[in-house]
């Protein structure tokens, strides 16, 4: 079996609608958030997730990683169900929120750190080899006394990754982590991805917007939209495939944004 | 009205009544044991007055104070107004549709509570009369208060620690936490002339009949006379402010 | 104990914090110490002009406030996550952080937050159980102080259990966040007094819903010699657990919404 399998996944979310004037109850509106996804990530690999907003990419990390239980469907990561035993399985993964902090404000990142250490249980031995590894790879070494609040966003997403993986998850979950990001810590980040995926074999979801990423890390592509999965693949079969003004239109080069645009259109979401 | 907002005026409410009841039955263990001079249902009545008016003392405003702590407020003092009448003008409609909206159900409750729990019917009706003018003269004096608090916050920056400090102080010397009238004698005849009470305490001496309506004048000129003054120091006080943030540039 | 440890780093990271903005710190500290001062105010001018309370003297009705500031605002400084951390997880999304950490729920809010500012609280609290001690020339045995330190144990976790519906509603976005504080604030406010003093239908609300008279009224009326309700005195050993009841509901009914939330998302 694959290390994560996903099976018939469905999700609904109720919301309530505002009173209108005259009824007495309130109308409820039921919204698919995922209808009926299934797929398989092999151990290792490196998976870009894409879609619209408010396709349901959140809501399939969410589940993945334990937050939300769905309403139909089997999803195994690594043997387990991740929502049966939530702590045993957030043990082994990691996720980054590119736009929430997991670590602490006003404390230098040393002490988030040591902090996240006990709430993993991470061995000291075990905890300061990662951490020299990932100070270096992640060139925080002369951050590592300063406050949160006084880093700059491209140096706060090196504190995040780092803090994401100091208790060395098999599995690495990331949305939007280049959001904000100029472009010397766009690449750098990437590079770092490269390695942790290449280095240590950690299974990477990547949850992003931006098509540049997805170009530069990911050979593997799902395409999502209104709660269903419309492609999954690799990156160069699907440009190829809903690049199809190319051949009519003048310019060579269009951007990767402009293809991903017209292929939403195309698939009706 | 928005639901969630409906809940919560009427959470605050039910708070609020249950406090006065606890307000009263602790007065009243206490009168079983020593009668005083002034009557019990003044001290009921003292309560449910409190109770009822208790929005008109605490400062309700988190989106100015939000505005002062991002900066936001630096729109506003660019802009062509007269900045003190325009906050005080807002301080002063939040407090009246604040109050209002929680003080009548709770004293419709007070009235219908039975004899010696509830509220009181007024000394007169010239003293009733004269509690809501003094009512409205309190309202006046708490804005222009509320505006100097608001004024130094922008100094400070720290929206919890002073304004805190000066809200918990008003709650005990503004006879919140405990009637004035039962304050020793002594420290009453400087309480009563101090800002803090004019704002629920001389109204409601109007009310019970405790300030006598020949005693009328000189209760409401007292609260003319420092409405008059904390509105000089706001007024004052915004300008500076103004000045201020001008020669900085922003 | 791996829970312990983790439970003193976070107070330490959260100490650090809070100094890194020291005159706030100051200012806030001394805030809390004029409000908790202004609340003995007013019980000592009361017993000025009042004298007694019922059976109550002086020095008991000292100790009674003493004992309800202690232990209400030693939760406060320990609880402060459930109150005032907990509804801003819910409303920001943060609780999905802790969600993602190998820990419980609740360890996790509690290891979030801490109110020192309220030592200034309990330091008025100490000097009225203190004057109240002395006024009413308590007898200090050993069971007394066993039953005394019993009763702020127990106190604790009924305040927190308390404090815990606050959590519980948010996770069901009930916005009446003051209905439930009618039973935490207006508890305390009315339980600074002794519970024989009220109408009936408060003295069971103290006694059976929000039991502050089980957990402080009994064993601190058996430390006074003064037995509450008339009540034997092996009896003031055991009203105390009931705190600990109480919070036992509240978490397993906070580990149901717990599970609502997970299934609701937000």
């Amino acid at each position: 079996m694959s290390y994560i399998s996903v099976d018939h996944l469905c999700k609904t979310f109720t919301v309530r609608k505002k009173r209108e004037k005259g009824s007495l109850m309130r109308e409820k509106e039921t919204i698919h958030a995922l209808k009926d996804v299934s797929f398989e990530i092999e151990k290792g690999e490196l998976v870009g997730y894409i879609g619209p907003n408010g396709a349901g990419k959140s809501t399939t990390v969410k589940i993945l990683s334990g937050i939300l239980v769905p309403e139909n469907g089997k999803v195994s990561v690594g043997g387990m169900t991740p929502w049966t035993d939530r702590k045993a399985h957030v043990r082994r993964i990691g996720v980054v929120f590119g736009q929430r902090s997991q670590l602490w404000w006003d404390v230098p990142l040393l002490d988030s750190y040591s902090l996240l250490r006990d709430i993993y249980r991470v061995s000291e031995a075990d905890y300061q080899k990662r951490l020299n590894e990932l100070t270096e790879a992640l060139q925080l070494g002369n951050l590592l006394r300063t406050p949160l609040r006084l880093l700059s966003l491209g140096q706060r997403m090196r504190a995040e990754l780092c803090g994401s993986l100091l208790h060395s998850p098999e599995l690495l979950f990331l949305d939007e982590p280049t959001i904000g990001l100029d472009a010397v810590s766009k690449l750098a980040l990437r590079d770092f991805l490269l390695w942790e995926n290449q280095e240590k074999g950690t299974t990477i979801l990547l949850t992003t917007h931006d098509m540049e990423d997805i170009a530069a890390l990911c050979p593997r592509v799902m395409v999502i939209g209104h709660g269903e999965k419309l492609y999954d693949g690799g990156l160069q079969e699907m440009l190829s495939k809903y690049d199809t003004k190319r051949t009519v239109q003048v310019e060579e080069h269009r951007n990767i944004d402009h293809v991903i645009a017209d292929m939403y259109r195309d698939l009706g979401i | 009205m928005e639901t969630q907002y409906r809940g919560a005026v009427l959470g605050g409410l039910i708070c609020q009544l249950f406090f006065g009841i606890v307000l009263v039955a602790i007065y009243r263990a206490l009168y079983a044991g020593k009668p005083q001079t002034m009557p019990l249902s003044h001290v009921t009545t003292y309560v449910w007055l409190q109770q009822a008016f208790f929005r008109m003392l605490v400062a309700t405003d988190p989106e100015l104070l939000d505005k002062i702590r991002t900066g936001a407020i630096a729109y506003d003092l660019c802009r062509p107004l007269h900045l003190y009448g325009y906050y005080y003008a807002r301080i002063l409609a939040q407090k009246l549709t604040g109050s209002v909206l929680r003080a009548l159900p709770m004293l419709v409750f007070a009235a219908l509570l039975p004899e010696g729990w509830g509220l009181c019917l007024p000394a007169s009706v010239p003293a009733l009369l004269l509690a809501l003018l003094g009512l409205i003269l309190g309202l006046f004096c708490v804005s222009a208060l509320e505006n100097i608090t608001m004024a130094f916050t922008m100094r400070t920056l720290d929206p919890r620690g002073m304004q805190g400090m000066l809200n918990l102080l008003m709650m005990t010397l503004a006879g919140n936490i405990l009637p004035l009238t039962l304050f020793p004698d002594s420290w009453q005849r400087v309480i009563t002339l101090l800002p803090y009470a004019q704002l629920l305490d001389t109204p409601i001496r109007l009310y019970t009949g405790e300030y006598a309506v020949s005693q009328a004048p000189e209760a409401l000129l007292i609260q003319i006379c420092w409405t008059a003054l904390l509105v000089f120091i706001g007024c004052t006080f915004w300008r500076t402010n103004q000045r201020k943030l001008i020669i900085q540039g922003g | 104990m791996n829970t312990l440890r983790l439970y003193g780093r976070s107070m330490a990271i959260l100490i650090k914090s809070q100094l890194q903005y020291p005159l706030s710190f100051l200012m806030q500290t001394i805030a809390q110490l004029v409000m908790e001062g202004g609340e003995m105010l007013a019980l000592i001018l009361l017993i000025d002009r009042f004298d007694r309370l019922n059976q109550w003297g002086p020095g008991d009705l000292y100790f009674f406030f003493g004992l309800m500031s202690v232990s209400f605002y030693l939760t406060e400084i320990f609880g402060r996550g459930v109150t005032g951390n907990f509804p801003y997880m819910v409303r920001t999304g943060q609780l999905d952080t802790v969600l993602l950490r190998p820990r419980g729920v609740l360890t996790q809010v509690l290891c979030s937050a801490a109110d020192p500012r309220r030592i200034t609280c309990i330091a008025v609290g100490v000097v009225s159980l203190v004057l109240g001690s002395n006024l009413s020339k308590i007898a200090w045995t050993l069971p007394k102080v066993l039953l005394f330190i019993e009763a702020i144990f127990f106190s604790f976790w009924l305040i927190l259990g308390l404090f815990m519906i606050v959590a519980i509603l948010c996770i069901h976005s009930v916005k009446s966040v003051e209905l439930a504080n009618t039973l935490t604030y207006g508890g305390r406010s009315a339980c600074e007094y002794p519970s024989d003093i009220y109408p009936r239908a408060l003295r069971v609300l103290f006694t059976v819903i929000a039991p502050f008279a089980l957990v402080m009224h009994v064993p601190a009326s058996m430390i006074l010699d003064k037995p509450l309700y008339g009540w034997p005195e092996w009896v003031a050993y055991v009203t105390p657990l009931s705190g600990l009841v109480l919070f036992g509901i509240m978490y397993l009914l906070f580990r149901k919404a717990m599970r609502f939330y997970r299934s609701t998302g937000s």
